[in-house]
């Protein structure tokens, strides 16, 4: 049954990785055209999903919103990760008084919550952002700003290693740090990584969503998952074009995909780092 | 184990080979996370906490003041717009402006006015930010407080549910309600609550669930899967008697820990839920702050926001700390 479960959403999360990357074949319309003669044009073969206020068909920008999402949270993970190794690896193969350091950094980068951070950091920039500096920013930002959480992770995982038998050995065969780190401790944090990898790419897409909600995120007319979910401030709309809810519904599909390929460490952390 | 655990033993006539053996276990696993400094002493703790406090007061009052410094705006001055001033004289003016607000002395200046409560003048409300903070942290706690007892009921419920059955489907039952409102984002189940009239609190609730749920249930199912617990169970005594004399002191610690993460994690969701339902607490202040770029009003905030987060992460640090060697 769990293994059912698995391809199930294996499948479902290839298929829309498959739909993201083709957005560009796929939709029938770009994702800023607007068909002024049809706004809030409910669905038909023209439109499968109706159109919204500005007259842009809901099928194209989803589809086009997905590409955003779904593809840029695994890159903002990725920053994190690359940070967090490169931090993490630095403090633990130096002395004891850097990874203290790092230890308070990490801290005091955890104390303040991240929607907080964000709010403050989408404030200092400017008001009239391009779009494509706004997914740069936004997802850039959580990029940055989500090192630390792996950052602890990783460091006590080295410090773990560090104090094993066999790295002394190779310490005292005269091996360098760098080479101890690149053939003896990454094989051990390869898998950590992996792990924290998984986890951050629903935090980082929540963390959009919750955004683009506020009007912080992602910049119109550039479609992603946070700015669409926008329309659901006006339900009253809903009862006419039901579509509106395709982006929350397909958040929420990806979302049960990626808890269904590794229920316990999502539950454990996921709602950790996301808001 | 704790000498309660092992009245309890006794209490429950567990053979005393299998109470000999998580007492082993538990010296073991005590000396090897002393090994591996996992624990401290309760002062090293304290003064490690008070150190980073200091040091979030220090980096927090820096960087908020250097945003403020630097923030559009700042460097005009109100005889700018008087043309009867001539372009050197406001040139000479402009140049003093900078020189009294040069970083590290406006870093300085700032940093005593934090300490003593003054935290700045918002540009857009025009009130002082300690006023506008004083008005708005009733709201917000209030809001997290009932979100919180909200989530531990139905997290721990759940949790207890799923450990204490043993049974795949009301486990799977457990996993699949935690999962579903993980899937949510906590502005939606907001919008939600606040379209139907609804109060938010549950909303909260609702968003903590996942969270509280997972840490619970595996906490729960060590706890339960322990023999002590398990030669208790056969011998047919009840799970709330389980629950309230052995289980509860087991994991004290944990608990204490996980109620601090849970409170930081509390104040987070409550941000865009009060941002985008209007409540008039801490998160619409804050959007209010961003959309206006209020940035005295932001970098108190921040400040704040960051002490308040600081404190109650050592407040559980400390508590956990001393729960645990008193345990």
């Amino acid at each position: 049954m769990r293994r059912a479960l698995r391809r199930a959403a294996a499948c479902v999360l290839i298929l829309v990785g498959l739909c993201a990357l083709l957005a560009t074949a796929i939709a029938p319309y770009d994702y800023s055209r607007q068909f002024r003669e049809t706004p809030n044009a409910p669905a038909s073969h023209r439109f499968p999903m109706g159109t919204d206020d500005l007259g842009r068909d809901r099928f194209s920008r989803l589809l086009y919103a997905t590409r955003v999402s779904v593809v840029l949270a695994p890159a903002a993970a990725l920053v994190s990760i690359l940070i967090a190794l490169f931090f993490s690896a630095a403090a633990g193969l130096r002395k004891q008084w850097a990874n203290q350091a790092l230890s308070g950094i990490t801290t005091l980068s955890l104390s303040l919550p991240w929607m907080f951070l964000f709010i403050i950091l989408r404030a200092v920039l400017p008001l009239n952002t391009r779009p494509l500096a706004s997914i740069l920013v936004t997802f850039g930002l959580m990029g940055v700003a989500g090192w630390g959480w792996p950052a602890r992770i990783f460091t006590a995982s080295i410090s773990q290693v560090m104090h094993s038998g066999w790295l002394l050995q190779a310490r005292a065969a005269g091996i360098s740090p760098w080479r101890i780190a690149c053939i003896q401790i990454w094989p051990h944090l390869r898998a950590i990584a992996i792990a924290q990898f998984r986890v951050l790419i629903p935090a980082y897409i929540l963390s959009e969503a919750s955004l683009g909600l506020l009007g912080l995120g992602v910049a119109e007319p550039l479609p992603s998952w946070g700015n669409l979910l926008a329309e659901l401030q006006h339900p009253d709309r809903i009862h006419d074009n039901p579509w509106i809810l395709a982006p929350l519904a397909l958040l929420m599909l990806v979302m049960i995909s990626l808890e269904s390929l590794h229920p316990t460490t999502f539950l454990h952390t996921t709602r950790e780092v996301a808001v | 184990m704790t000498p309660l655990q092992s009245r309890l033993g006794k209490f429950l006539l567990i053979p005393q080979r299998l109470l000999n053996r998580e007492r082993q276990q538990a010296v073991a696993h005590r000396e090897s996370a002393i090994h591996s400094g996992l624990t401290s002493p309760f002062s090293n703790r304290l003064l490690s906490n008070l150190i980073t406090l200091v040091l979030v007061v220090l980096a927090g009052g820096f960087l908020a003041a250097a945003l403020v410094r630097y923030s559009p705006g700042f460097d005009s001055i109100p005889e700018d717009l008087n043309p009867a001033i001539s372009a050197e004289t406001l040139r000479a003016l402009h140049q003093q402006h900078d020189r009294e607000n040069v970083l590290p002395v406006f870093y300085a200046r700032y940093l005593a006015g934090a300490i003593r409560g003054d935290f700045g003048f918002s540009q857009n409300l025009k009130q002082p930010v300690t006023e506008l903070l004083r008005q708005r942290i009733p709201v917000t706690a209030r809001l997290i407080f009932w979100g919180t007892v909200g989530g531990w009921l139905l997290g721990g419920a759940l949790a207890w549910m799923a450990v204490w059955t043993r049974r795949t489907g009301l486990e799977a039952a457990a996993f699949s309600i935690s999962g579903f409102f993980l899937a949510i984002p906590p502005a939606v189940l907001a919008l939600a609550f606040f379209f139907y009239q609804a109060p938010l609190a549950p909303a909260l609730s609702l968003a903590l669930l996942p969270r509280i749920f997972g840490t619970l249930r595996v906490l729960l199912e060590d706890c339960y899967s322990s023999p002590a617990l398990l030669a208790a169970r056969s011998r047919g005594v009840g799970p709330f008697v389980i629950m309230a004399r052995y289980v509860v002191f087991a994991i004290t610690p944990q608990l204490i820990a996980l109620f601090g993460a849970g409170l930081m994690l509390a104040f987070g969701l409550a941000i865009p839920i009060e941002a985008l339902c209007g409540v008039p607490g801490l998160g619409a202040l804050a959007l209010e702050g961003a959309v206006s770029r209020d940035m005295p009003l932001l970098c108190g905030m921040a400040l704040i926001v960051t002490l308040l987060v600081t404190l109650v992460h050592a407040v559980g640090d400390v508590s956990t700390g001393f729960a645990g060697e008193h345990a």
